[in-house]
């Protein structure tokens, strides 16, 4: 097993600081006694940890958990650029099982942290948001596959750079994303043509929307269709970010500032 | 204890009799009981107790006894009614003197009863209550704030042993004007600090149910003027050229607003 363990210590000998997404409180006291920095990666801080980074997804892919975790901690400061990270996480069980190493400049600045932490809405409305798209995304309405546009956040704007296609069903009521039975409404009202407008706070002001932005130098990669380009340009137009369920290959995607954020498969997720 | 059992007893059966009734009343008793303990354990249990109590000092405290919230109740009610047919059993057998301690102490014992009951309740509450409340401000990264979960705590224990204690018939007058005066104290300082928040809420409830203006809309609010961003309860959000205005929506009623339309 000296082999083995050769390349076990090669792997974490460099490391300058280490990564444990959503470790056991006994995982981390283990580590956090060493030298190496420890950064906690996970949904919620349940073990105090000095050094933590809120998981708003449960990313099943690790390569997007450890993107995620990495752009969280450079973004607050707690590594460098060019540190080398030792990740350690569980892909199979809850349990960390993986250990991965990986340079904190390996790979493009998606804005994948900076979509949930420094956007207008809250974070928690754009999981929730999110978790509405993958989960249409997963049943589709009556088994069709359907496409939804929602746009979150800075909703006074879009408002006024959209106009109704009909009457909105939101009309005087006051339903937040994240509420059981809104779940069901979004669905039924996914069939609706138009998008929908979600303020910070998590109302849902509209449905039935047509978003008239300007749409001039908005790059989105080619053979997205007109719902992906209305989302990537009332996202460089106002400060909303929008997330967006394609009909055509069902994946869910994220927008801000007129770029492809987030890819999503709802039947992987 | 108007009925004068034992006489009637005396009358119907022989001295010998007398003992095998009291025996039977024994026995009886211990059957009934029995019955008494599985029927409030299931009642309660269907009741929902033992997730309610999940979790709470006192129940923790009875675990580590072998025991639980659920158990130490059905215990006290068995050995209430165990306790009430020795009673009876002594007083027709005629063992003591009938009059003078065991027929005062069967009537203080439903208050005795109704006082455990009321002490186990109060502190099973006031955990849970006190749970709860922590678990809602548990956001609020406030070490102070750790002050209102105790408080509503031992409000709730300081209720129920009033109401133990008036059930043993302690002199608790003095307690309950201290209780008055508590309760007087927190109504006028929620009314003087929340006095404004109040207000802002009952203008608030009028926006929401009523919509003069919604997100999306250009208002002017005294001399702010912006896009709304959000209503809630309490505030109005307005913005315009990366200024946020948060206005409290008692402003809202007593100036009024202006909607610009064009």
């Amino acid at each position: 097993m000296t082999g083995l363990d050769d390349f076990l210590d090669g792997l974490v000998a460099e490391a300058d600081a280490v990564f444990l997404f959503s470790p056991g409180r006994s995982e981390y006291e283990a580590i956090a006694g060493g030298e190496t920095e420890v950064v906690v990666i996970g949904p919620n801080n349940d073990i105090d940890a000095d050094v933590f980074v809120e998981l708003p997804l449960e990313f099943e892919d690790l390569r997007d958990r450890v993107r995620f975790g990495v752009e969280g901690a450079v973004e607050n400061g707690h590594v460098e650029e060019d540190a080398d990270l030792v990740c350690l996480a569980g892909v199979f069980q809850d349990d960390s099982d993986t250990v991965t190493s990986v340079r904190a400049d390996q790979f493009d600045k998606s804005g994948v942290y900076d979509l949930f932490a420094n956007s207008r809405a809250e974070p928690s409305v754009i999981r929730n948001v999110l978790e509405v798209a993958v989960e249409l995304g997963k049943k589709g309405q009556k088994g069709k596959p359907v496409g939804a546009l929602f746009v979150v956040g800075d909703a006074g704007k879009v408002m006024n750079k959209s106009r109704p296609l009909s009457y909105n069903p939101f009309e005087k009521s006051h339903v937040h994303v994240g509420d059981p039975i809104v779940n069901v409404m979004l669905k039924e009202f996914s069939r609706l043509d138009g998008a929908f407008v979600i303020s910070d706070s998590g109302k849902i002001v509209s449905a039935y929307r047509y978003l008239e932005p300007s749409a001039e130098g908005v790059d989105i990669p080619k053979g997205l269709g007109a719902r992906h380009m209305a989302a990537g340009a009332i996202t460089r137009d106002t400060n909303a970010i929008a997330i967006v369920l394609s009909e055509s290959d069902g994946l869910v995607r994220a927008f801000k500032t007129g770029e492809l954020i987030l890819e999503l498969d709802p039947e992987a997720y | 204890m108007q009925f004068d059992w034992p006489d009637l007893v005396r009358r119907l059966f022989s001295e010998r009799g007398v003992f095998v009734v009291s025996i039977g009343i024994l026995i009886f008793g211990a059957v009934l009981s029995y019955l008494v303990w599985r029927w409030t354990r299931r009642l309660l249990a269907n009741a929902g107790v033992q997730a309610a109590v999940e979790g709470t000092p006192f129940e923790r405290t009875a675990r580590s006894f072998g025991t639980s919230t659920v158990g130490i109740i059905s215990n006290i009610a068995a050995v209430f009614v165990y306790v009430l047919a020795i009673l009876l059993a002594i007083n027709v057998a005629q063992l003591g003197s009938p009059d003078l301690f065991w027929t005062r102490f069967t009537g203080y014992l439903p208050s005795l009863f109704i006082a455990a009951l009321a002490l186990i309740i109060g502190l099973v509450v006031g955990d849970q209550a006190k749970l709860r409340v922590s678990e809602r401000l548990r956001s609020v990264k406030l070490p102070e704030v750790n002050l209102i979960p105790e408080l509503v705590k031992y409000s709730i224990f300081y209720v129920a042993a009033l109401i133990a204690l008036g059930q043993l018939g302690v002199e608790t007058t003095a307690l309950v004007v201290l209780l008055g005066v508590y309760a007087f104290a927190l109504v006028i300082v929620a009314l003087v600090a929340f006095w404004d928040l109040l207000r802002s809420g009952a203008a608030g409830i009028y926006l929401l149910l009523t919509e003069p203006y919604s997100i999306g809309d250009r208002i002017r609010i005294n001399d702010n003027e912006g896009i709304v961003q959000e209503v809630d309860v309490f505030t109005t959000r307005i913005e315009s050229d990366g200024e946020e205005h948060i206005v409290p929506n008692q402003n809202i009623f007593r100036s009024g607003i202006v909607r610009i339309r064009d």
